[in-house]
């Protein structure tokens, strides 16, 4: 399409972020640097995990349309190192639990959108070819701002050493969610042979409900002492 | 957030040149990366011929195409790429688009030729011609027809059809809902390809008697010439000459002899007619109408073998003209030509005809005396799974007289062919003028045609009205985030009051 097209995609994707880096209040914390610094640390756990999953997880020899359940869930298993990563910029920013949540999940999720969107968005919403793959990528990056703020919001939570005990299974009943939603979706998607559209919206109401019971738990935590 | 970005890029800058280098070769990189290609669908297209002959022009003058395609039903087809199908396909309509300034012409052929209507065949098949004698500026094509095409071309109908009365919010669901595709040619523009040398092959045959003794010439040409080059598959003289060549070889003795109609006529069996007809050779046309002109100009007597009746026929230039082989085509020597196929066994019983006639000529037994029933050749001398074999490989492959380059497979087979069974077997080339060529042929006559799916640019407009909606519902649901804060404060404070 044209550059007017990548310009609708690039805005659907990107605003979010600027808004919720306005409103919430992150600019008058001068919190940029941090967010940088947020990312960096993204990059690194993802080197990491790439590091990782070519060490020790060969390419699926399998027929092609068989999915291979064990391999997967192992995989997403590797996903544990971004809670060690989020956890690692959270301890290293000092300051209330909003600022060091919001902090650490802006800085991630902008630098997914950054490495893992742009490209694809400037090379493909940009070609010749329409495809409603670009927009939809476009929603799915703000589903996932809120997907890594949920999660900075439970890791912080896991992390405390207030925790009261009743805390601690939901709390790591959502970390397990969090973690594992991108293998749930695949999941879906192979049982019940998913089209993007409907894919995209299953994605956002398990994101939205997972968002939903982590703030209720961090509303609780946070007013009850 | 921009002022400390620009500081932090500042610092970042300052600090360290690798870092500098990191980021700014990939963003270098990025900007000027080319548009990427993974097309919706990518097809090869044959292009309508384009050649000069005596400085006329013929045929198609371009080849680049970069439009948007529309089918025929289309109001304004201006400056838009043109898809027919074959079924559909009408003179009127073809012109009608020219006349609109349309892009391109894409026409569409089934994928099996003979399952198409009679009537239908012919038609296009007398069409040819004509759209080869006009001179078309904008580029035509022909594609064969699969799924992919065929529902490119069934959206391209619906999106081009039922625009004239409907309501304009009714325009703009269609616009957003429906797919338009943009056809993109791969290919370079056409030029005229320098130097061309078409290729003669020319082998002997000698008798006992040595030079002063008459000689018959036998000849057969690269016949295929269609209105698109590449897809013009079919000659069946090549695959008489090679048998006839073969079948002489086994019976080399005698002497050589001018050919007339007589011994054809000896030879003639019940079944097939043979009959003359006499044609004036008419000087003033730019292209002979038969090959044996050539020798009759010269004042040679000589004469084409066709089982077309007059040589306006459209059958002889014709991309229509597929091989398939039928038990119920009709078409022999004499017979009327009932459709555009081969068939092995017809051809075979031909060749036989001809080199029996042939070779009585040769061994003087055309006169009276003769008997009428003579076999010249009694073994088996037309194998018809060496005809088919011959005439299964030369129909796969393209041969007019553009692309038969001197280096060609079909070349250097056919001279293999000939020197398997002929003496002096070599090779003859013909070149235009350099200064004033007779002919001059023209590059790109196959190519890869890529259609993209695309929206029209209203179709943005709306979506970025669309976008920005949703963008500012997002803005005041992250500026009212605090509601639902404190509605889960409220929700979850009983809660906590239980424990």
């Amino acid at each position: 399409m044209t550059l007017f097209h990548f310009g609708n995609c690039f805005a659907l994707a990107y605003f979010p972020y600027f808004i919720t880096y306005k409103c919430s209040g992150l600019s008058e914390y001068n919190a940029f640097w941090r967010c940088v610094q947020a990312g960096a640390t993204y990059l690194f756990v993802q080197l990491c995990k790439m590091l990782f999953l070519a060490t020790f997880f060969p390419t699926w020899e399998g027929g092609a349309g068989v999915y291979d359940f064990v391999g997967e869930f192992m995989k997403s298993t590797v996903d544990m190192a971004d809670l060690l990563g989020l956890h690692l910029v959270m301890s290293r920013n000092a300051g209330k639990g909003e600022y060091k949540i919001m902090v650490a999940a802006m800085g991630w999720a902008t630098a997914e959108l950054v490495m893992s969107r742009c490209l694809p968005l400037w090379v493909g919403a940009r070609g010749i070819e329409f495809d409603w793959k670009y927009i939809q990528m476009s929603f799915d990056s703000n589903i996932s701002l809120v997907h890594y703020i949920a999660m900075a919001a439970v890791v912080w939570m896991f992390t405390r050493y207030d925790l009261p005990k009743s805390f601690r299974l939901p709390v790591t009943v959502l970390l397990a969610l969090c973690v594992y939603k991108a293998f749930l979706m695949e999941l879906f998607v192979n049982i019940f042979l998913l089209g993007s559209w409907t894919v995209l919206l299953v994605k956002a109401v398990l994101t939205g409900a997972i968002s939903l019971c982590s703030l209720f738990l961090f509303v609780t935590l946070v007013h009850s002492n | 957030m921009f002022e400390e970005a620009s500081e932090v890029f500042d610092n970042m800058f300052k600090s360290s040149f690798p870092l500098t280098f990191i980021v700014f070769i990939p963003a270098v990189l990025i900007l000027v990366s080319p548009l990427p290609a993974d097309a919706a669908h990518e097809f090869t297209v044959y292009r309508m011929q384009q050649y000069d002959l005596q400085g006329q022009p013929y045929g198609t003058r371009n080849a680049i195409l970069n439009t948007e395609a529309r089918t025929v039903e289309a109001e304004v087809l201006s400056r838009r790429c043109v898809i027919m199908r074959l079924a559909d396909f009408s003179y009127e309509e073809y012109q009608k688009a020219l006349r609109q300034s349309a892009g391109a012409v894409v026409i569409i052929l089934p994928k099996n030729m003979s399952a198409m209507p009679q009537d239908i065949v012919q038609q296009f098949m007398e069409l040819e011609p004509e759209m080869l004698a006009t001179e078309t500026v904008v580029p035509v094509y022909f594609a064969m027809e699969d799924d992919e095409l065929l529902s490119i071309y069934t959206q391209t109908l619906t999106s081009s059809s039922s625009q004239g009365s409907l309501s304009a919010a009714e325009v703009l669901l269609h616009t957003a809902t429906a797919n338009g595709f943009q056809m993109v040619t791969s290919g370079a523009q056409s030029k005229a390809i320098s130097d061309w040398a078409i290729t003669s092959l020319e082998g002997r045959l000698a008798g006992v008697g040595g030079e002063d003794l008459p000689t018959i010439v036998v000849v057969a040409h690269y016949d295929s010439f269609g209105v698109a080059p590449v897809c013009s598959p079919l000659s069946v003289g090549f695959g008489y000459s090679l048998s006839l060549t073969r079948c002489l070889f086994r019976k080399s003795t005698g002497s050589v002899h001018n050919a007339y109609k007589r011994g054809c006529q000896r030879a003639s069996s019940p079944d097939v007619k043979f009959s003359m007809v006499h044609k004036k050779i008419n000087l003033a046309d730019d292209m002979l109408a038969w090959e044996h002109e050539r020798f009759g100009i010269r004042r040679l007597p000589a004469f084409t073998l066709s089982h077309l009746a007059s040589h306006r026929l459209a059958q002889r230039a014709s991309i229509m003209d597929a091989r398939s082989v039928s038990p119920s085509s009709r078409h022999g020597a004499g017979e009327p030509p009932a459709g555009p196929h081969v068939d092995v066994q017809k051809l075979s019983r031909n060749t036989k005809l001809v080199a029996e006639a042939l070779a009585r000529v040769i061994y003087n037994l055309t006169e009276k005396g003769a008997p009428g029933d003579l076999q010249i050749f009694t073994e088996q001398m037309v194998q018809d799974e060496q005809l088919s074999a011959v005439v299964d490989w030369l129909t796969a492959q393209p041969r007019a007289a553009q692309l038969v380059d001197k280096d060609s497979s079909v070349v250097s087979t056919l001279e293999y062919h000939m020197g398997h069974y002929l003496k002096d077997v070599k090779r003859h080339y013909v070149r235009a003028d350099k200064r004033d060529p007779e002919f001059v042929f023209y590059d790109q006559l196959k190519q890869t045609m890529n259609a993209y799916r695309v929206k029209p640019a209203i179709f943005d407009l709306l979506l970025a009205v669309c976008i920005s909606g949703y963008l500012g519902v997002m803005y005041l649901a992250i500026q009212n985030f605090g509601l639902l804060y404190s509605v889960a404060r409220r929700v979850t404070q009983p809660k906590v009051k239980s424990h």
